[in-house]
């Protein structure tokens, strides 16, 4: 399925069936910006052309930095300190970076969000089930980034009522924009304080022979215990998720890049791994110190990790690893409960996109601010075993992962839709080499759970 | 006569039809043409459906063992 080009369009246009709407306006203000910069020469005007299409990317990634990931770092640094997870999150990472650059081929080649085209091309029957997944990973992540707001904003003494009224107000100020760019600037402002990770590693003055003989050696090497299967499946699950498939697909379509902007895409992409992989190290090794003391994920809803970090690197420290896992769950908050309204309203058919005013996007705003707002009332309850969902809902996202995989795979080497942009053999096998690892990596949680005396064969405790 | 929602400039719409490629208007947005799976790939989803369903029941095993 070709692209027509924009004199295309005009003929097209031109006949009575055409219905032009704000949203179109706005992303053609959009477009308009990008041409110019595109028929500038100079370094300057390369850059901004980078400023202008970058978004998608570095939002999906930095989201994906969110509540349980930072929560699975910080426990991967405090129980196993400097070694092999240093550089299996880099893996990690590019392993996301494979992943995420299938999507931007795909939003830029059909324009239409992954939920759209998995419906259209597979049926509703094989459509719904990703929807089902999507759903359920999403809402069960959504609990976990207002957990994380209401523990960061807890160690400054913030009542957790006041934390999720708080943090649902940001999200919905950011919606009041009624435009896609601005609420893509307002949430990577935001974002950037993911970066509070790394002068709270600074203060604990790490290792760094340590760490560079780590990223070298991949040791010292955990042992292939129930305990590290879980840390390794929640490091996978902090970097590929569902959501960041449907995401960053809608996002770029949003957006409204084209094939001539893959290439940025691309760019946006490495650009969010690069920073999210400094976050989640800095993380890492920011809880090293903690090392020995029995911290793990159920320490996370009092932020007792900024709290047992406080005597180590003081109360401007602690208070900025706090302000990190307050940011890491506005951010991803606010990137989930987006993903959900897109892929609604690419299945209902409804509009979808965050430059539709108000009249024209009720249903778009609606979900999208409902289900965060659900998320954000589930965390209120008193009483309810909200530590099994931060447990366990990144070990949740990596085994949904592979089902979603495949249908990008697939999508990606359709050649009727994606025209010359199918992937080359090379990404291919990295693809496949992914959905291997991830499932690999589930059954062996499986079997450490059923049969742990399989893994004790296999060389485990 | 091109329709339009909510009384859209008309300086605005030749923008629009000059500077966005036809499918990304929102209006003319077509159904993608449904394609028919082949065997291997149904074989595959269907097996990644049952490991899926499989592994949330060890997850909700887990959960149930650690909090007893």
């Amino acid at each position: 399925m070709g692209v027509a080009p924009p004199n295309e369009t005009a003929r097209v246009a031109s006949q009575d069936s055409v219905v032009i709407t704000h949203e179109d306006v706005d992303r053609a203000h959009d477009r308009v910006r990008v041409s110019a910069a595109r028929a500038r020469k100079g370094a300057f005007s390369r850059v901004r052309l980078l400023w202008l299409l970058i978004g998608p990317g570095v939002l999906v990634m930095l989201g994906e930095n969110d509540g349980p990931s930072m929560l699975s770092y910080a426990a991967t640094g405090a129980r196993f300190g400097i070694g092999f997870f240093i550089p299996f999150v880099v893996l990690t990472f590019c392993m996301a970076v494979v992943v995420q650059e299938m999507t931007v081929r795909l939003g830029s080649a059909t324009h239409r969000g992954h939920a759209e085209l998995i419906f259209d091309r597979f049926g509703p029957f094989w459509g719904w089930f990703s929807m089902i997944d999507l759903g359920i990973g999403n809402f069960l992540t959504l609990i976990t980034e207002f957990i994380a707001i209401r523990a960061g904003l807890g160690f400054f003494g913030v009542p957790a009522w006041v934390a999720v009224l708080s943090a649902l107000g940001l999200l919905y100020l950011a919606l009041l924009t009624h435009r896609y760019w601005t609420w893509e600037r307002i949430t990577l402002a935001v974002a950037a304080f993911n970066l509070a990770f790394i002068p709270v590693a600074l203060l604990t003055h790490p290792n760094w022979h340590s760490v560079s003989h780590a990223l070298l050696s991949w040791k010292p090497a955990p042992p292939l215990s129930k305990d590290t299967l879980i840390i390794v499946l929640a490091d996978i699950g902090a970097t590929v998720t569902p959501w960041m498939l449907f995401f960053q697909q809608s996002a770029t379509v949003d957006k409204g890049l084209t094939r001539q902007d893959i290439r940025f895409g691309r760019i946006d992409t490495v650009l969010g791994a690069a920073l999210a992989t400094i976050a989640a190290l800095a993380t890492i090794l920011a809880t090293t110190p903690l090392f020995g003391q029995p911290m793990g994920a159920e320490n996370f809803q009092a932020a007792e990790f900024a709290q047992a970090l406080r005597p180590l690197i003081g109360r401007v420290g602690a208070s900025l690893f706090a302000l990190g896992i307050v940011e890491a769950g506005m951010v991803a908050s606010v990137t989930i409960s987006t993903s959900s309204a897109y892929a609604f309203g690419e299945v209902a058919g409804r509009p979808h996109s965050l430059n539709l005013p108000m009249t024209e996007g009720r249903v778009f705003y609606s979900v999208l601010f409902m289900c965060a707002a659900a998320a954000g009332a589930i965390v209120l309850i008193p009483g309810l075993p909200l530590v099994y969902v931060v447990l366990l809902v990144n070990v949740v996202a990596v085994l949904a992962m592979p089902p979603a995989l495949v249908f990008l795979y697939m999508l990606v080497n359709d050649r009727e839709i994606m025209g010359d942009l199918v992937s080359p053999t090379w990404a291919n096998i990295l693809a496949t080499t992914v959905v291997v690892l991830l499932t690999g990596a589930g059954v062996l949680f499986g079997i450490s759970v059923i049969r742990p005396s399989i893994l004790a064969l296999l060389g485990g405790g | 006569m091109t329709r339009e929602k909510h009384s859209i400039d008309p300086s605005e719409k030749a923008l629009v039809l000059s500077s966005l490629e036809q499918d990304q208007l929102a209006g003319l947005k077509q159904h993608i043409p449904r394609r028919q799976l082949k065997g291997p790939e149904v074989v595959v989803l269907w097996s990644l459906r049952i490991y899926l369903l499989f592994m949330m029941a060890v997850v909700i095993y887990q959960v149930l063992s650690t909090s007893r």
